[in-house]
């Protein structure tokens, strides 16, 4: 494959996402999260990037779960592939008060679901998920079919400020 | 991959450090962290073996900063080095802007970096990743022993991209953070090279960086590094292009300078990426493909109205009403010195055209024929 090739199908792939997106995503997302009665729901994308999240974060470290959740999902991805499965869509990890529930959403975001056993039950956390993760894809749909031309994700600086940044943050080395 | 969050104005990118086991990747991290501001950086965290070898990766997230309006954040990580974790390198290189590869300086260890390089390289090919675009920095470690190899062996057995090349010894933190420099502007600038308002602005960075003098650590001086072949994404449009025909789509009433609209329209486009997008790229194609349509569809047009212009006086020329041929003959015969308005229609539809004369007297015969 030409480098061009490799080039335009990462840009194909990439996921870029508008105010409209996200207020889209959030409004699907607090919905679900008085339904389920879940403490907190984060939208994470497979390379473990954090895309959105709604309800109570306190305490919670969002980029370091972000990271290890796309970790978790990718990883038993693989496990489900020597199972001879496509991948397993949904994750549950249980614990004595909080558990998270991850369900992938398309092939590029996973959604996170932390709850309180104490508010509300696994069963109704993955009843009210369904509904909500196809709605989801509807709109990961739309993201992901929307033609390439995206330009100016920087201002009219572009990043000629970059090198002082760098210096600010590492010196200048 | 990079994600562009507009509703944050959040960049976020993925930067891996890949190497053979015990090459220091880890170590690399963990000065990052330490040395890095505190409100810049968040937890390092490590899947790791009871004897801290990594098991799955380290990870840390990294603030930047604001770089061009949107606040740049990178997600560092390590993969584990042993051969046998190759199925957890492949999960962790998933979707990388970046890689660092961190190779140990000793000769006895070349088998093992080279390994891993032949590893790196069939692993983000098979993540569909292009080892020859893919920003890449490799750091040469260890530098602090007593028996290593040159960094021109190094280069000339590892180096196959031409990437930019530093020294290290990441146990004192000694290029480290020049590493990190490095493969977070070539990231961002290959980003500003795709999606920048003008492309123009990253070649002048880089033309900053290239400048600048090369660090202690630095083997190699950074124009070294601009010889890279920089990967060449899609054709794109001309930006300046783009900027005369942006003002016109977005302000089409206001008659100000260009250069007043071109830059009213970039803030604009600043504050509102998305119209920004609409306006910017889709007014700069179809504007100049409207003029040139507009162009050939007139000339088009003014050919076809001489033609039937033509064809109708012939066809006319025995049929006009009586009031205009007298009209004609009173005012105009004498003054144009012609003969009778059928002689006069014939001549005009001799040079037009070979059919015209032929349906005019048809038409002149079907008229005495009635």
């Amino acid at each position: 494959m030409r480098p061009s090739d490799t080039d335009q199908k990462l840009r194909n792939q990439r996921l870029i996402f508008y105010e409209d997106d996200v207020e889209q995503i959030n409004r699907g997302l607090e919905n679900y999260q008085q339904l389920s009665k879940s403490r907190c729901n984060m939208l994470i994308d497979v390379e473990g990037h954090a895309v959105t999240q709604v309800g109570s974060t306190d305490g919670i470290n969002l980029e370091t779960i972000a990271a290890l959740v796309a970790g978790s999902v990718a990883a038993t991805k693989e496990v489900a592939k020597i199972l001879g499965e496509k991948e397993f869509t949904s994750l549950t990890h249980e614990g004595k008060h909080e558990s998270i529930q991850l369900s992938v959403v398309g092939n590029r975001t996973i959604l996170a679901t932390i709850y309180d056993q104490e508010e509300t039950t696994t069963g109704m956390v993955r009843f009210y998920t369904k509904e909500l993760v196809e709605k989801l894809q509807g709109i990961f749909d739309d993201i992901q079919n929307r033609k390439d031309p995206v330009r100016g994700v920087f201002d009219d600086t572009g990043i000629s400020g970059l090198d002082d940044v760098l210096d600010d943050m590492f010196g200048d080395v | 991959m990079v994600q562009i969050n507009f509703a944050k104005r959040e960049i976020n990118c993925k930067l891996v450090y890949y190497g053979p086991g015990l090459s220091g990747k880890t170590t690399n991290l963990e000065v990052v962290h330490k040395k890095a501001p505190t409100s810049k950086k968040g937890d390092l965290t490590s899947i790791a073996t009871e004897g801290d070898r990594t098991l799955f990766f380290d990870y840390m997230p990294l603030e930047l900063g604001k770089v061009g309006g949107m606040n740049t954040k990178f997600q560092l990580y390590t993969v584990p080095g042993q051969v046998y974790y190759n199925a957890t390198r492949k999960l962790v290189l998933q979707g990388a802007d970046g890689v660092v590869f961190v190779a140990d300086s000793q000769p006895d260890k070349m088998d093992e970096n080279l390994e891993s390089f032949a590893n790196l390289e069939e692993n983000l090919r098979e993540q569909g990743l292009d080892p020859k675009t893919i920003p890449m920095v490799l750091q040469w470690n260890k530098r602090d022993l007593p028996t290593v190899m040159s960094p021109e062996e190094l280069d000339a057995k590892l180096n196959k991209y031409n990437s930019p090349t530093f020294e290290a010894v990441a146990v004192t933190g000694e290029g480290v953070f020049p590493t990190l420099k490095r493969l977070a502007q070539m990231v961002l600038e290959k980003l500003n090279q795709e999606y920048g308002l003008d492309s123009k602005k990253s070649s002048k960075s880089s033309s900053k960086a290239a400048a600048k003098p090369a660090a202690k650590a630095e083997p190699k001086p950074e124009p070294v590094a601009e010889k890279k072949p920089e990967p060449k994404p899609e054709p794109k449009p001309e930006p300046v292009a783009e900027k005369k025909a942006e003002p016109k789509k977005a302000e089409p009433k206001k008659a100000e300078p260009k250069k007043a609209e071109t830059k009213a329209a970039e803030t604009k486009a600043a504050a509102a990426p998305k119209k920004e997008w609409e306006g910017v790229v889709l007014g700069s194609r179809a504007e100049p493909e409207k003029s040139g349509a507009g162009k050939t569809i007139g000339i088009l047009l003014f050919v076809v109205v001489l033609v039937l212009g033509g064809l109708v006086g012939a066809g006319y020329k025995g049929k006009a009403p009586g009031k205009i041929q007298k009209f004609y003959n009173d005012n105009l015969k004498a003054r144009l010195g012609g003969g009778t308005s059928g002689k006069t229609g014939a001549k005009t539809n001799a040079k037009t055209g070979d059919e015209a004369p032929k349906t005019a007297s048809d038409s002149g015969k079907s008229e005495k024929s009635k």
